[in-house]
């Protein structure tokens, strides 16, 4: 243990990039006799992900993004023997070109304000000792030994925190209901059931720094008055099955977990619960049953979970990301969280960016952020400059916001006033080209193979939506059929039995709300304003760009691109399919799509 | 792995580890150490083991980096000593059994050993 | 108590009760499908949907699962509830658009035509659970569950397989509300063994059972299999029986009891059983269900059969022919070579039903017929009379053809000439024989068979009730095939010959008999098994063996094969027998 490096470096993003990486850079440095100077470590997620694998160089600070195996011995001799940076390794800001090599001048990461994700990718998320070093389980001494319950329910109350697993339900009443719940014997859960398709920030969490979550968790069982807690993972979750179960066994080995917690007298021990993952599995009742052993099945909740929940008894059940915020609140104080973020949202939201944006990855930033801020400075804007046309926020639940709200500030209020939901923080970006139809027809598609099917109002309602959507995204819809979806959609929404059910319409119900002309294209004009619908579009050549190089010719699978060398192409729309390789492969934007 | 059984012996925990991972942790010292070419043919690596094993034996925190050739070849190996806000001075012909004084003297009397600087650069 | 407000009126509610609950006792109507009051409420057909208002917070609610708790307002038929509701029809009616239940309902929400496209149009099942719930809940049969998710979710046993698990009690298909369950019946079963229709597990064996009372079937009745496949932890499914019944006679913890006699006089009334003519293929038994034996045909024909007494072939069709063979099994070398006695005159009875319950034409075919009892002869010239025709020679064998028509052959002997007959229904008057356990019967009581299976009498003229086992009698057809005045008259003897022994009190033996020398046995058990009368037991008590003298008939077994030579037969002792040698061949002086 007495080992002093003088630097460190932390990799992130190997999966299946490259995964030899790690080896060759401790091959590397062997050979270069740093044995003893340098450590390679193997951190948890960045968030960075369309520039992974990512490489941190502490006490540099030095940010290389994209590296391979063959980078390693420049890498190596330029950075750890002389000190230098190698730029082609750096990140380049998109509209200006320059290359920025400290992390904290990246603006991806400089505009966030990492809370959740304070320790991703800068310790090594397997090694209890690395937790403990920058801090770890000192809030938890704090809570256990010199707060009592109701001190930490009044802290949390006077945080504002409320649950990130997408309810927003404030975490202080919920943990004083449980507190209140009548019952000697009481749980708390762990929800690591991520189910909204393009979020991975849970996954993040668990893989990156389980710990954050051990000791929110142990907290919330003392303040609960719990003394077994559940953590729920589905088991193809393979990563974060992994790295939960070390963690356990680590904080259990440190007596963290176990009786007489610190010297405290508190007794409790958590363990893992692995389960068939689906997105109702994700829903507090399902997830419930799931633990007990039945199928993932929700059931009405007109009596809290948190009085009568896993064997009829009080359950508390948590998101990871609320859990590894608990420590930071208990350390830094209510009034500090308070201070970020909007009046009726405080602390910070972690963004999963994924679609049509350059900075695909994860963002933490203060509630408020507008969405202007949160795609083009935080997201580095939309590739090949295309016009933003939508903003997607809240997963299959959420709905879809339009370029007119730019500037609206994101909180949880907001956002469901404009029609969509805050959720667990998922956005997609949607630009020009692609079609506001076709992606509700697609979160439909999604919730219908995930719908539980238990009642009518969500298994029938939603596969009769999706039949209305897939019609017109055929150019087969009528108008009559945009007061149908209406209809329908408020009646699953107030009808149904569990969340699933009660946010499915909302992609449609939004989508007619901001874009109702471009269902009115679909349906009276038969066409697709984005491009994107198959039955309404149609590839062709630009004769004026088209020089003849023949590229798309080539590539076409179906041969329906005929011409000479260096003359004007033609598409033969009989023959096209409409896959769009041609319009990717055409270097001079000569194909177009009307 | 002994059980924590209070939080005093958690932090005595914490205290220990810190140094395990003091390349990550803020400080307000860093010794530059230039590993150039030149730097290298003088005897940096010598040098730095030096500046390494001295820390470690005083338990001393503070950033050891590299940095390439500055120019002042004749003068290799050379060391920078930057703390907090004070100016930043640049030792010439450093070798190894030069260290400890520096570190003493320096780091921990605050004392900037004249003899042996060959430049500074305002803070 | 709670107080609520529904649709404008007070009213009040019990702990624990739902809104549903409560509204129905008021006489408010809330329609549902997938509630039943002996179950836990589901919440899966949301048509109970219904308006609560609390804390000032309207939302739309499922009566049969919210609680009824104070202070609520609720409101059954605001414009909100109906339009959900019929949302909702919209919604199961283009799931199952001709389901009745369905098309009314949604009729009375103004829907006529399914608003959506039916995926499968002959759907029945809207997933209500109900079945699945009762089968879990009440029958405790665990048959049913729902198995993939969404609009895949269906309803059924694990794999949708047939399962031995369900025991067709029907449950399941008087809960659904649609009528998507239905039992099927077996065809094949219809002349089986149990008349009273699709096993039920507590039965009546027949209309003549004495006691006539019904009887559990342990392997078929739900409560014990779930007792014996879940090893006691479940020991209370179903009871259904016990809970119908006013006179409470069902009383599941019944055991077997060992009864211990010390008798001096048994009867034995062992009876018979039919024999199988699938032993003798060429009558095709079994390959037909229209080729019966007379046995069968008597529960056919029995008015509390499962036709009611008519005679009908396996299709529910009424014979148009039939024939009927005498000495099937009886009379043959190949089975039995005894005349079975009765079948005669019952083929004839069945004849005469033939003719008079369907008017069908039918065939005897005979050998011999034995008519030998008062008022016998007279009924088989009757039964001549009603057109009957007797074909004297026996059926040979029976053919089924491809269209389902069997085909008789024999010999008429009276026309020289092989016949031939094409019936719808064949009879076969089957041989009765000893039942299968006879050999352990006969061993245990020490009897001996004669030659036809039947329980040896100790003379066949002068001692027909008796046995070569003093204080053992025989009773009717454990003896030997007889109708039932013989029986009844065998019966009586063997009776009144049991109650004078009774009677006696002391018996009159004769001084023959063999003595055990207790000091000589040495406890082989020979003596035991070759005992022909079973008159040496085995006394554990002192280690030897012992002589019944009430039962010993002096014959002089066990004397000459004692290895120990420790039985001696009174007075024909060795020293007796040799002197009497000697006397014979004394030569006189």
């Amino acid at each position: 243990m007495a080992e002093r490096y003088r630097a460190d470096i932390l990799v992130s993003c190997l999966h299946d990039r490259a995964p030899d990486l790690i080896p060759n850079l401790k091959a590397e440095v062997i050979r270069r006799g740093l044995k003893d100077e340098v450590r390679v470590i193997e951190a948890g997620c960045r968030g960075f992900c369309s520039m992974g694998p990512v490489l941190l160089v502490e006490p540099n600070g030095i940010f290389y993004i994209g590296v391979q195996p063959a980078d390693v011995p420049e890498l190596v001799e330029e950075t750890l023997v002389k000190g230098r940076v190698v730029e082609r390794l750096t990140y380049e800001e998109p509209t200006t070109h320059a290359s920025i090599a400290y992390y904290e001048d990246i603006p991806f990461y400089s505009k966030q304000e990492r809370i959740v994700l304070r320790h991703c990718g800068l310790i090594n998320p397997q090694s209890i000792d690395e937790y403990i070093a920058v801090g770890g389980y000192q809030a938890l001494g704090k809570a256990l030994i010199s707060m009592t319950p109701e001190e930490i329910i009044d802290e949390l109350k006077r945080s504002g925190l409320r649950g990130r697993g997408g309810a927003g339900f404030p975490t202080g009443r919920k943990w004083e209901a449980g507190r209140k719940a009548e019952g000697e014997t009481k749980y708390v859960l762990v929800n690591g059931d991520e189910g909204d398709p393009n979020c991975f920030m849970d996954r993040a969490l668990m893989e990156a720094d389980p710990h954050s979550i051990l000791e929110g968790l142990i907290i919330g069982a003392y303040v609960v008055g719990a003394h077994q807690g559940y953590i729920y993972i589905p088991y193809e979750h393979s990563g974060s099955v992994k790295s939960m179960r070390t963690a356990l066994e680590q904080a259990r080995d440190y007596g963290l977990l176990g009786a007489d917690i610190l010297g405290s007298g508190f007794e409790f021990d958590a363990e893992l619960r692995l389960g068939a993952h689906s997105f109702v599995g994700g829903e507090s009742t399902a997830l419930m049953h799931a633990v007990e052993g039945k199928v993932s099945e929700p059931r009405p909740k007109h009596i809290h979970t948190t009085e009568v929940g896993i064997w009829g008894r009080p359950s508390c059940l948590n998101n990871v990301k609320t859990l590894s915020i608990v420590p930071e609140i208990i350390s830094r104080g209510a009034d500090w969280f308070g201070g970020i973020g909007t009046e009726t949202s405080k602390g910070t939201q972690v963004f999963s960016l994924a679609g049509k944006i350059n900075n695909v990855g994860l963002a933490e930033v203060p509630m408020g952020i507008t969405i202007r801020e949160l795609v083009f400075d935080v997201g580095g804007g939309i590739p090949k400059g295309r016009e933003f046309k939508a903003l997607q926020i809240g997963g299959p639940s959420g709905g879809f916001l339009p370029a007119s709200l730019l500037d609206m500030p994101m909180d949880y209020e907001t956002l469901a006033d404009a029609g969509s939901m805050m959720g667990t923080g998922g956005v997609v970006i949607l630009d020009d080209r692609t079609c506001v139809v076709d992606t509700a027809r697609y979160f439909l598609d999604f919730l219908r193979d995930e719908s539980c099917g238990k009642c009518t109002s969500c298994r029938e309602g939603i596969r009769c939506m999706l039949e209305i959507l897939t019609r017109i995204t055929e150019g087969r819809g009528e108008v009559a059929d945009l007061d149908t979806l209406e209809t329908l959609g408020h009646v699953v929404k107030s009808v149904s039995l569990c969340g699933l059910g009660k946010t499915a319409p909302n992609p449609v119900l939004s989508t007619l709300r901001y874009f109702r002309d471009e269902y009115m294209a679909h349906i009276e004009d038969k066409k697709c304003p984005g491009g994107v619908c198959k039955a309404l579009i149609e590839y062709y050549i630009i004769e004026d760009l088209c020089n003849g190089c023949g590229a798309c010719r080539r590539k076409c699978p179906e041969a329906a691109i005929s011409g000479e060398k260096k003359e004007v192409h033609v598409i033969d729309p009989a023959l096209c399919i409409k896959c769009g390789i041609c319009f990717d492969v055409c270097k001079f934007d000569a194909v177009g799509v009307r | 792995m002994p059980k924590l059984k209070s939080l005093e012996e958690l932090q005595k925990l914490r205290q220990q580890l810190q140094g395990d991972i003091k390349a990550r942790a803020e400080t307000s010292t860093t010794i530059t150490v230039g590993m150039g070419t030149c730097g290298i043919a003088a005897g940096a690596r010598e040098v730095m083991r030096a500046i390494l094993a001295e820390l470690d034996a005083r338990g001393i925190e503070a950033h050891v980096t590299t940095t390439g050739c500055i120019g002042m070849c004749s003068r290799e190996p050379l060391v920078d000593i930057q703390q907090g806000g004070e100016a930043r001075v640049t030792y010439g012909s450093v070798t190894a059994v030069m260290v400890p004084r520096l570190i003493e003297e320096h780091l921990i009397q605050g004392n900037v050993v004249q003899d042996w600087v060959i430049g500074r650069v305002a803070g | 108590m709670a107080t609520l407000i529904i649709d404008g009126q007070e009213v009040h509610a019990e702990e624990g009760q739902t809104i549903l609950e409560v509204a129905r006792a008021n006489g408010f109507e809330i329609p549902t499908l997938c509630y039943h009051p002996q179950l836990e409420p589901y919440g899966a057909c949301r048509l109970c949907i219904v308006e609560v208002i609390r804390s000032g917070r309207s939302r739309l609610e499922t009566s049969c699962t919210h609680p009824a708790w104070d202070g609520l307002e609720v409101k059954t038929r605001s414009p909100a509830v109906i339009e959900a509701r019929r949302v909702i029809l919209g919604l199961l009616l283009s799931r199952c658009p001709n389901v009745p239940v369905i098309q009314e309902l949604a009729l009375e929400y103004g829907i006529t035509e399914p608003p959506f496209p039916a995926e499968d149009p002959e759907e029945k099942c809207i997933l209500c659970g109900l079945c699945v719930r009762t089968c879990h809940e009440l029958v405790k049969a665990d048959v049913l569950n729902f198995s993939q998710a969404g609009v895949e979710r269906r309803v059924g046993p694990p794999f949708l397989e047939k399962t031995r698990q369900c025991i067709g009690c029907g449950a399941c298909t008087i809960v659904c509300p649609t009528g998507a369950i239905e039992i099927v019946l077996q065809q094949a079963g219809i002349y089986k063994e149990k008349p009273l229709g699709p096993t039920a597990a507590i039965w009546v064996p027949s209309l003549q059972a004495v006691p006539n009372v019904p009887v559990i079937d342990i392997d078929a009745c739900i409560r014990f299999r779930q007792n014996d496949r879940t090893e006691g932890e479940i020991a209370d499914a179903c009871g259904v029986c016990q809970m119908v019944c006013e006179a409470g006679a069902i009383n599941f913890d019944q055991q077997d009891e060992v009864v211990e006699l010390a008798v001096g006089t048994v009867i034995v009334a062992t009876g018979f059983q039919m024999w199988d003519p699938a032993q003798l293929s060429q009558y095709s038994y079994g390959k037909s269900p229209n080729i019966i034996t007379g046995m069968e045909f008597e529960h056919l024909s029995n008015a509390g059969g499962i036709t009611s007494g008519e005679i009908l072939l396996a299709d529910g069709r009424m014979p148009e022919r039939v024939a009927i063979i005498h000495c099937v099994g009886s009379r043959d070398h190949n089975a039995h070579k005894y005349c079975s006695r009765i079948c005669c005159m019952y083929s004839l009875k069945q004849a005469h039903l033939v003719r008079d319950k369907t008017g069908a034409d039918v065939y005897e075919f005979y050998m011999d017929m034995r008519a030998f009892g008062k008022g016998y002869e007279e009924f088989y010239e009757r039964v001549q009379e009603e057109g009957v025709a007797m074909i004297r020679g026996r059926g040979a064998e029976v053919e089924v053809l491809p269209d389902g028509k069997l085909r008789v052959k024999g010999e008429d002997a009276n026309l020289g000439r092989l016949v031939y007959v094409d019936v719808d229904m064949v009879v076969l008057s089957t041989a009765i024989e000893a039942p299968h356990d006879a050999n352990q019967v006969a061993a245990l009581f020490g009897l001996s068979r004669s030659e036809d299976g039947f329980f040896a009498e100790a003379h066949p003229k002068m001692r027909p009730v008796e046995t070569n086992t003093g204080g053992v009698f025989l009773a009717g057809t454990a003896q030997g095939p007889r109708d039932v005045p013989d029986t009844v008259a065998h019966a009586g003897a063997a009776a009144s010959m049991a109650l004078a022994l009774m009677d006696q009190g002391e018996v009159t033996i004769s001084p023959a008999v063999a003595v055990v020398d207790e000091e000589l046995c040495s406890a082989c058990k020979t003596c035991i098994s070759l005992c022909p009368y079973t008159a040496i037991s085995f006394i554990e008590e002192d280690n030897v063996a012992r002589v019944n003298e009430a039962l010993c008939k002096g014959c002089g077994t066990c004397v000459a094969a004692c290895p120990a030579g420790a039985i001696m037969a009174r007075h024909f002792t060795d020293l007796q027998i040799l002197a009497q040698i000697e006397g014979l061949f004394r030569v006189p002086a």
